[in-house]
């Protein structure tokens, strides 16, 4: 079993450096990459006891693999795969391929493992790829959106580095646990660093820029996997330790809120999807038992809809409404958009179910507001026009493009499985109704409306500044929790 | 003593990177910003001892902690890295924005 989950870890490295040393093998070598890894979720699932390693004695790397990591570990492979698929007839060289299973591989470790260190690696050799996948077009623009990525996870970095060698310095080891001694400057300090990289809150306002600017399977990636790999470790602190949970339900509910607040107005497609991403980040942190299911079924659709906005023939929703786009697209389109919303027959379904039981009594309004603003989002999406296919507009991608889509839809249904326990008839007219009433909200209302929100906030100065301004929130809310005189203020009506 | 020093080289850091207009300037900030993480890093090695922990028959008195060296060298060479690849990112957009002014950057590369 070590043997193994060693094996599966170094694979990718090992398999990226492989595809430089064979550059005519890359899609091959690519793809088995990422299917050694579907392969070891799989594996994960059957074996079902968690896994826990402990390498080079106390001060050491600490993995822990369980169905939890598992469901993040297959979103992982899965979207891999199908941006290769996508990518496979394109022009993308080597390197592309190469970065794409280096960064995969990245992903994999820092979701198994369970120390600062080792977490610190992983996010720092992720940030590095995903600079390298984003400047993939060398254009001055996807220059600038990479840089700024790399800038402001770097930054956050360094504070997240202060926070763990004070766990060091409390606990005398790196360990997650660790958090439990440490003084509360420590935990405001790691998830400074754990928030900034994953895009929660006013810290993640460099998501919808970097992830809509972006080419169309760079944006899958970052979606649909890369942000989640700083969110595992924070859902998997709030288990841990009681006294963090209920900081991260109020972070899960206060992104949810702001994504779908700043995503109902938008008007261009790939950043409506990108603010999308922040909301859905939202409804993983906000029940941190139920994550995975989650987080499987969102990295599987934004993967999808990202990949779909990458052929629409434009990127503005208005252009969208009165040029009509091809009906085989609209499907695809459309099952995704159902599944987000939390349509029956999808698994987005079984997980909204499963996310909003696990709701402690507070969360639920504003989840509830935010599940009935997802779905007046992607009403728009629905409700494009759309019509026959010309042959003409049959571009040279599309077999890989179907494939893709193959991959992430038919995982949509599929994950059903999981969670078969959800169909009973009140929890099938909770979000009937809930999809109905946004529609009609969306028709009566959103469609006539045209507000432009400022972009403002997304400057990279305010990046930066907000960074600051939240590691003083964090600070106090960690001060507060820990201070027994100030228990009893509002920070503790979380607990049970 | 030593903590406040490698604090205030952290906060310079940081503020230096929201105060200077120049990209050049904010990745050097970048990097006072890093030097103060990594002091800290030493100082926390050294709180119990100072003489390197080398394995001899003379006792030389108390050690410092190993664990926090080893583990910064690992971010010095990561920091080390990212600096250089941010380096040739703001070369490439010298060809465009000479001044590298960050405001001018941003108002020709955003959408």
């Amino acid at each position: 079993m070590t043997a193994l989950t060693l094996t599966w870890i170094a694979f990718p490295f090992l398999v990226g450096f492989t595809i430089y040393l064979l550059p005519k093998l890359d899609r091959y070598l690519a793809l088995f990459g990422a299917l050694f890894s579907a392969g070891y979720a799989a594996w994960l699932f059957v074996h079902q006891s968690p896994i826990e390693l402990r390498l080079l004695d106390r001060f050491g790397v600490s993995l822990l693999l369980d169905p939890l990591a598992g469901f993040f570990i297959l979103t992982n492979a899965l979207v891999t795969l199908a941006v290769i698929l996508y990518c496979w007839r394109s022009d993308k060289n080597t390197f592309f391929y190469a970065q794409t299973l280096i960064l995969h591989g990245s992903i994999n470790a820092a979701l198994a493992c369970t120390d600062f260190i080792s977490l610190y690696v992983a996010l720092e050799v992720l940030s590095i790829a995903s600079f390298l996948l984003i400047v993939y077009p060398r254009s001055d623009r996807s220059i600038w959106v990479g840089l700024r990525y790399l800038f402001v996870s770097n930054i956050a970095m360094l504070f997240y580095l202060v926070g763990a060698v004070l766990v060091y310095k409390a606990h005398h080891s790196f360990d997650f646990v660790g958090l439990k001694v440490a003084p509360p400057e420590a935990l405001a300090l790691i998830f400074l660093g754990l928030l900034v990289k994953g895009g929660i809150f006013i810290s993640g306002l460099w998501l919808p820029l970097t992830h809509s600017e972006s080419e169309a399977p760079v944006s899958a990636l970052m979606s649909g996997i890369v942000v989640k790999a700083a969110v595992l470790p924070l859902a998997r602190c709030a288990l841990l330790l009681e006294e963090v949970d209920p900081i991260v339900r109020i972070l899960g509910v206060g992104t949810a809120l702001l994504g779908v607040f700043y995503a109902v107005f938008e008007k261009d497609t790939k950043r409506i999807l990108a603010w999308s991403t922040t909301s859905q980040l939202g409804f993983i942190l906000a029940a941190p038992e139920v994550a995975g299911f989650y987080a499987l079924t969102h990295g599987l659709v934004k993967a999808a809809l990202f990949l779909i906005a990458g052929i629409l023939p434009s990127r503005n929703l208005n252009e969208l409404q009165t040029r009509s786009i091809p009906t085989p697209i609209w499907i695809a389109l459309a099952v995704a958009s159902f599944s987000i919303s939390g349509f029956p027959l999808l698994s987005g379904f079984g997980a909204k179910v499963l996310t909003m039981k696990n709701l402690l009594p507070w969360q639920v309004i504003g989840m509830n507001v935010a599940a009935f603003g997802t779905a007046v989002t992607y009403a728009r999406f629905i409700f494009l026009p759309h019509r026959q296919q010309q042959e003409a507009e049959r571009s040279p991608l599309q077999p890989g493009f179907w494939a893709a889509m193959a991959l992430l839809l038919g995982g949509l249904i599929v994950a059903n499985v999981v969670y078969y326990d959800a169909y009973n008839l009140q929890n099938i007219i909770k979000p009937l109704a809930t999809i109905a009433l946004s529609w009609l909200a969306y028709w009566f209302v959103f469609r006539r409306i045209a507000i432009k929100l400022p972009r403002m906030l997304e400057e990279f100065d305010h990046l930066i500044g907000f960074m600051g301004l939240s590691l003083v929130l964090l600070f106090w809310i960690a001060i507060a929790r820990s201070n027994p005189l100030f228990s009893g203020l509002p920070f503790y009506f979380g607990a049970p | 003593m030593l903590e406040a020093f490698v604090f205030a080289t952290v906060l310079c850091g940081f503020f230096g990177i929201i105060w200077k207009k120049n990209l050049m300037m904010k990745i050097v900030a970048m990097d006072v910003m890093s030097t103060g993480v990594i002091g800290y890093y030493v100082v926390i090695a050294a709180r119990d001892g100072l003489f390197a922990p080398i394995v001899s028959d003379a006792n030389k008195g108390a050690y410092a902690d190993p664990v926090p060296q080893a583990v910064i060298l690992t971010a010095i060479v990561i920091g080390l890295s990212i600096q250089a690849l941010m380096l040739v990112g703001a070369m490439k957009l010298a060809k465009d924005n000479p001044t590298l002014e960050i405001s001018e950057i941003e108002k020709g590369n955003t959408p």
